[in-house]
């Protein structure tokens, strides 16, 4: 944009405070460029939402997402036990748009034409973008698992690992399961969305089945070679309250699954029959993402230079949360992707208002993980761009756990899901 | 609102065109500005947008506090001098600079 032609116009125009063209040339190519959000979790939403507040509600922000409100995933694995409701963390995307004034637009994206700069909604409508950003999560490789995508279909085999209606019907296939039953789900390896997730979901099965059919089981399927995040923590509490209920096997990798008969089948050990299948399947960058051609890292993840979020693979294309290549020691989590989100937001801002972009980014992130009703754990870490290393690295020193499991943990961990929710979705 | 009629049109053209009724600011921020704004947001997860807190008795209301009580309360965590969950381990992660940036910014306004 020329800003100096801009600048002589509003001049004659306005005719007085000479630094006001100034401002009025950065606003308007700021206030000009059509922003594309797609996907409005943890990623997106905080974007849109940030991209307006760093802006004075100057940027326009279109935010593309199919789904009517916000359902989430952290502390889903409480209504997955029982212990809260789906509506419990469930929440609207009002705010987004009367607060913030997000555009929304309820669909989902068909495709991306990242030299001609649009995008294709499902609906047919094409929109143009000077700027876009993808949060659209994860995808699920279920042919990794024989039989699994069948047995997911007909409604035996339930992941539950995008939070909605599945949460509400894994719960409901524990709460039918016979007294005496085995819940046996199975971990992929690693990377994978969440890393305590499926060990608090473990939890909180193992805490229902104790309350309600105590002659029960939970095997715990890890292809990991061991727990991948709080392991000491979630063992110790494995052995003091879920003794004789949790039943944990690593380096266990599931390769199919029987739907009729609920059989778990492994690479290296005995087919497992069970009441209950829970199989967590191996996952990699939201579907978008790899038909966009940017999942350049294994073909699974997509690479990021970490100043701005900006793929390696497009120019004017930022790819949030659990789709990306992380830097060192970055979970993908929620609080990640609301993280990174403020990083990108600011960093277009910057881009689009002619000004460099903030040099020394940082991000953190908290997780806390139920290990009952009212017990938490967490893990925390703080992270610092490097400019050598042009990525993010911990902080030494910084981040930690918690020394044992404890209720005042407990309360902070619903403060924390009360706030990111209202940060993330206005 | 005299500003406004002044302008002409740059300026309400670009607001009228986002259609929504919420104030533009004609004074966009700073680099610097969007920098300690970013900075103030890495706060915003457990205690709320701009440090204000959606979550009743579930976590301390950070706005409450003045600059001064911030800045001196996460160098103690920093330091190990003061007892806490979750701050001592993020504290040791931000510069001096940055927890006094992040203190002015969600300070209790005076």
């Amino acid at each position: 944009m020329n800003r100096r032609l801009f600048m002589g116009q509003s001049a004659a125009l306005i005719g007085a405070a000479s630094s006001f063209p100034a401002f009025a040339a950065q606003a308007s190519s700021l206030q000009k460029a059509k922003i594309i959000v797609v996907g409005a979790g943890y990623g997106g939403a905080t974007a849109a939402k940030y991209l307006r507040s760093l802006s004075n509600n100057s940027a326009d922000v279109t935010l593309i997402e199919p789904q009517a409100e916000f359902i989430s995933c952290p502390i889903s694995n409480l209504v997955v036990g029982g212990v809260t409701q789906i509506q419990d963390i469930t929440t609207s995307y009002d705010g987004l748009v009367k607060k913030y004034g997000v555009k929304m637009v309820k669909d989902s994206v068909s495709k991306i034409d990242p030299v001609k700069k649009t995008v294709q909604l499902a609906s047919g409508t094409v929109m143009p973008y000077d700027k876009l950003i993808l949060s659209p999560g994860i995808t699920f490789n279920m042919d990794k698992v024989e039989g699994l995508a069948a047995a997911n279909q007909a409604g035996v085999t339930l992941q539950a690992w995008k939070a909605g209606p599945e949460t509400v019907a894994l719960h409901k296939q524990i709460a039918e399961m016979r007294d005496g039953g085995v819940f046996a789900m199975s971990i992929p390896l690693a990377p994978y969305r969440c890393p305590p997730g499926p060990y608090e979901r473990a939890c909180q099965v193992a805490n229902y089945l104790k309350q309600h059919k105590p002659k029960s089981k939970v095997m715990v399927f890890d292809a990991n070679a061991d727990v991948t995040s709080k392991g000491k923590l979630f063992k110790a509490v494995w052995a003091e309250q879920y003794q004789g209920i949790i039943d944990y096997q690593p380096a266990s990798n599931v390769v199919g699954v029987d739907a009729k008969t609920k059989t778990l089948k492994f690479e290296l050990r005995d087919d497992f029959q069970a009441d209950v299948l829970n199989v967590i399947p191996q996952m990699s960058a939201g579907k978008l993402v790899v038909d966009t051609g940017l999942a350049n890292a294994n073909g699974r993840w997509a690479k990021v230079h970490f100043l701005n979020f900006e793929s390696t693979a497009a120019k004017d294309i930022h790819v949030l949360g659990d789709s990306i290549q992380v830097a060192p020691g970055m979970p993908k989590s929620g609080h990640m992707a609301n993280q990174q989100a403020k990083v990108a937001a600011a960093a277009i801002i910057c881009e689009l208002s002619d000004y460099p972009v903030n040099p020394n980014p940082v991000v953190t992130n908290t997780c806390y993980s139920f290990v009952n009703s009212k017990d938490v754990v967490h893990v925390a870490s703080v992270h610092q761009y490097n400019a050598e290393e042009k990525t993010f690295k911990t902080v030494k020193g910084s981040g930690g756990l918690s020394p044992a499991p404890n209720a005042l943990e407990g309360i902070y961990a619903w403060g924390w899901a009360k706030n990111i929710w209202s940060d993330t979705v206005g | 609102m005299i500003v406004m009629s002044k302008i002409k049109v740059a300026m309400a053209a670009a607001v009228m065109s986002t259609a929504i009724p919420l104030s533009v600011s004609a004074q966009p921020n700073s680099a610097e500005q969007i920098y300690n704004m970013s900075l103030a947001a890495t706060c915003a997860n457990c205690h709320g947008t701009n440090g204000i807190s959606a979550a009743g008795n579930n976590m301390p209301q950070i706005s409450d506090l003045t600059h001064e009580e911030i800045k001196t309360r996460m160098l103690e965590y920093k330091a190990g001098t003061r007892q806490g969950t979750i701050m001592p381990q993020l504290a040791k992660g931000y510069t001096d600079e940055q927890i006094n940036a992040i203190a002015v910014l969600l300070g209790k306004k005076n």
